[in-house]
């Protein structure tokens, strides 16, 4: 842990985006997720770590609701954007991923070209007037994804011919030009070299002046370089929630330091 | 020995390979199969194929060969004239081989003793063949019985021939296995060389018949445009066969009756089919696909005459009662749109099953991607999986076209089968594929161009529905990597 580069941690404000409270998940008969309740707040990197199958991948689909697309899956519990909850009856799952948007382990850009995977949001919810406008959205989310003066030159080529760390910081161009106000991130870097794995957490680092991002990982190390917050999972319990700092040196739970030290995971 | 004894001798053979094979290695290492290369059942199969296959190919050499010598040694018996004329040579060829094997059937049927077939005297010949049943058309030339006699000699010695060395062949084979049989031979890799041969052969077969297929049509064809201009085959307006002479065979006709039809059929199956497997594959629950999907794959089963039927008594006169007459469009029952909606019912299975094995295979991250932008299903669908899908669905489309228009029995019975140039598509119109069928049924002159004309037809079909599968095969390689 002696690579840890301590970033900024102090969290510029303090109002709560998700409010989650006593949160349980049900695949079939399996209990997934046992009574967990955290509070994002905006404008931060939350982390969400933990060892595999401990539940931190379910909670985050839990939050743009992308568990509704499971038959067999059951959520309880008070998931509040804003103060609403987003498993009310009245809230519509598609506007809400709309607002929270979410980029995924795998890069998956549309077989399509660049400029249309990254338009393809703003298309489908009309964000935009004419083509100016839309030409304007898509130059700005790939200059925020770090991505544009790869592509300019090739807006028009498909976005599948990229590399892998460029069609990642794609997909999160393409997230995030739906304006979304949350973003979650599932292992966004698991799938690349080092190099590219840099680009995206330096990327990540920009993104939280805009809005709140919540990152799963399985890399403390990526976890202490690029969030402010981290929660520690594991069987589904969430065992510690806290400032990075914090967890990382002094954790209250015997659980969570015995997985920073590697004796358990 | 007849070819299925000589097939059970060689197949002992082979097994006696086998086991012999096996036991030796097995007794050269002292029964540690560690010590060889391969498993000792390699060693057995190696002995079995060396026992067989060398064999086996001798036979068939010789079954094809034999005919061949047999005839130029008989050909001596015939009279100058036939033996130069070629059709006359095959005639007199099939008589002679008729008389011999009715010599046999007579032989073994006790009416000719064996000693006397030698010293047969040609006019009784046709009378005692009657009695065992093989009825001859004319009484038999001195000649032709001669050659049958000599025909009927050489073939059982090339018998007996056949026999022994097919099984010398097989033993040799199986020698040589024994010797080459050491712990440290590579049978492993001997036995699956011949499986690849066997597989090269599988892969062949089918194009070879393909060959052969357009060899035989091509031949025909020539001689067919031989006979007839070839421009004004496929630039004549009037097809009017006449089987006494004086016809004329323009090409477009049959032409545009095919593509009409099966325009009419892909604008019912495409969408359909489609659609189909839009619900199957992205909205339907799993256990209303496991009721749906068998459903509408036993329309493929359906005989295609059951859905003539159908065209001709059911959807014909509906749409000559409701539709045709009303709109003042003609008054027959068999048109166009009759054939074309029924051939596009027959394809919806074709279409929805293949289309709906694509859509299955577009990642479901791309769907997750899609929907975590806060996309409906809907919009994930048209702007995401059709687009990755699409190749293959185009590919689908094109294969169940080559199919529309190779339909022959649901447009006989449909659509009719007057050749007419029109646009309306409530009148009667017909395919190729029909005519090649009037063409050759009934009493047909191989040499006239009232029948060869069929196979200026089929080769014209087989050229359109061959561009039709490249096509198919092109769009579907080019774009196949878009998601991968």
């Amino acid at each position: 842990m002696n690579d840890m580069r301590i970033v900024e941690r102090t969290v510029d404000t303090h109002d709560v985006k998700i409010d989650a409270k006593d949160v349980n998940v049900h695949y079939g008969t399996s209990h997934a997720l046992k009574g967990v309740s955290v509070a994002i707040p905006d404008k931060t990197v939350t982390a969400f770590i933990g060892p595999s199958g401990c539940g931190k991948s379910t909670f985050l689909r839990c939050l743009n609701r992308m568990n509704d697309t499971i038959a067999s899956c059951r959520v309880d519990g008070l998931i509040a954007l804003d103060g609403e909850d987003i498993y009310d009856r009245r809230v519509d799952p598609v506007q809400l991923r709309a607002k929270v948007g979410m980029v995924f382990q795998k890069p998956n850009p549309f077989p399509k070209s660049i400029y249309d995977n990254v338009s393809y949001g703003p298309k489908i919810h009309g964000l935009t007037r004419n083509k100016a406008e839309l030409d304007e959205i898509v130059e700005s989310c790939l200059k925020k994804a770090a991505l544009w003066n790869e592509v300019k030159d090739r807006l028009h080529s498909p976005g599948t011919g990229l590399s892998g760390g460029q069609q990642q910081r794609l997909c999160i161009a393409r997230a995030i030009a739906t304006s979304p106000e949350v973003l979650l991130m599932d292992e966004p870097c698991s799938a690349l070299d080092p190099i590219a794995t840099a680009q995206v957490e330096e990327l990540i680092d920009e993104l939280r002046s805009s809005f709140s991002v919540v990152i799963v990982t399985h890399s403390m190390q990526q976890a202490a370089r690029v969030s402010q917050r981290t929660a520690f999972f594991h069987l589904g319990n969430l065992v510690e929630y806290g400032e990075t700092g914090q967890i990382f040196t002094s954790p209250q739970d015997p659980r969570t330091e015995s997985y920073i030290s590697g004796r358990i995971g | 020995m007849s070819v299925l004894l000589l097939l059970a001798v060689m197949a002992a053979i082979g097994a006696a390979g086998y086991i012999f094979c096996r036991g030796r290695v097995m007794a050269q290492v002292g029964g540690n199969p560690r010590e060889l290369h391969s498993l000792p059942g390699y060693y057995g199969w190696n002995g079995a194929i060396m026992a067989t296959l060398p064999a086996l190919a001798v036979m068939v050499v010789w079954l094809i060969a034999q005919p061949l010598i047999l005839e130029s040694r008989v050909v001596s018996h015939l009279p100058e004239a036939t033996a130069a004329e070629p059709a006359a040579r095959k005639l007199a060829m099939a008589d002679i081989r008729r008389v011999a094997s009715g010599l046999d059937l007579a032989v073994a049927g006790g009416a000719i003793p064996a000693q006397d077939v030698a010293t047969i005297s040609p006019g009784e010949v046709r009378a005692r063949l009657g009695t065992v049943g093989v009825a001859l058309g004319s009484d038999v030339t001195p000649e032709t019985l001669a050659a049958a006699i000599t025909w009927r000699d050489q073939a059982r010695s090339g018998l007996i021939g056949r026999s022994v060395v097919v099984i010398l062949v097989a033993l040799a084979g199986l020698a040589y296995a024994l010797m080459a049989t050491k712990p440290d031979f590579r049978a492993r890799n001997r036995v699956e060389k011949v499986v690849l041969g066997g597989l090269i052969a599988a892969s062949t077969v089918a194009i070879l018949t393909t060959v052969g297929i357009v060899a035989s049509m091509l031949s025909e064809s020539f001689e067919f445009f031989g006979m007839y201009p070839w421009t004004e085959f496929f630039f004549g307006v009037t097809w009017s066969p006449n089987f006494s002479g004086g016809s004329t065979f323009g090409f477009l006709p049959l032409l545009w009756g095919t593509l009409y039809i099966t325009l009419v059929a892909m604008l019912v199956a495409v969408p359909l089919g489609l659609f189909a497997a839009i619900y199957l594959a992205e909205y339907a629950s799993p256990r209303a696909r496991s009721v749906i999907k068998p459903l509408i794959e036993v329309i493929a089963g359906i005989p295609t005459v059951v859905f003539g039927i159908f065209a001709l008594i059911t959807v014909g006169p509906f749409l000559r009662d409701w539709l045709a007459q009303p709109l003042g469009l003609g008054n027959s029952g068999s048109s166009v749109m009759t054939a074309g909606i029924v051939i596009g019912i027959l394809n919806i299975p074709y279409i929805s099953s293949l289309s709906d094995d694509i859509i299955n295979a577009v990642p479901q991250s791309l769907r997750d991607g899609s929907f975590g932008l806060g996309a409906t299903k809907s919009e994930t669908v048209r702007q995401v999986v059709l687009p990755a899908a699409l190749p293959g669905i185009v590919g689908a489309g094109l294969m169940a076209t080559s199919r529309a228009i190779g339909e022959t029995m649901i447009v006989v019975m449909g659509a009719g089968a007057a050749a007419k140039l029109s646009l309306n598509p409530f009148e009667a119109m017909t395919t190729m594929t029909v005519k090649i069928v009037g063409q050759l049924t009934g009493d047909t002159d191989f040499g006239s161009p009232e029948t060869l004309v069929a196979f200026a037809l089929g080769m014209t079909l087989f050229v359109i529905t061959l561009c039709l599968n490249i096509l198919a095969l092109y769009v579907v390689r080019k774009y196949r990597e878009q998601y991968e």
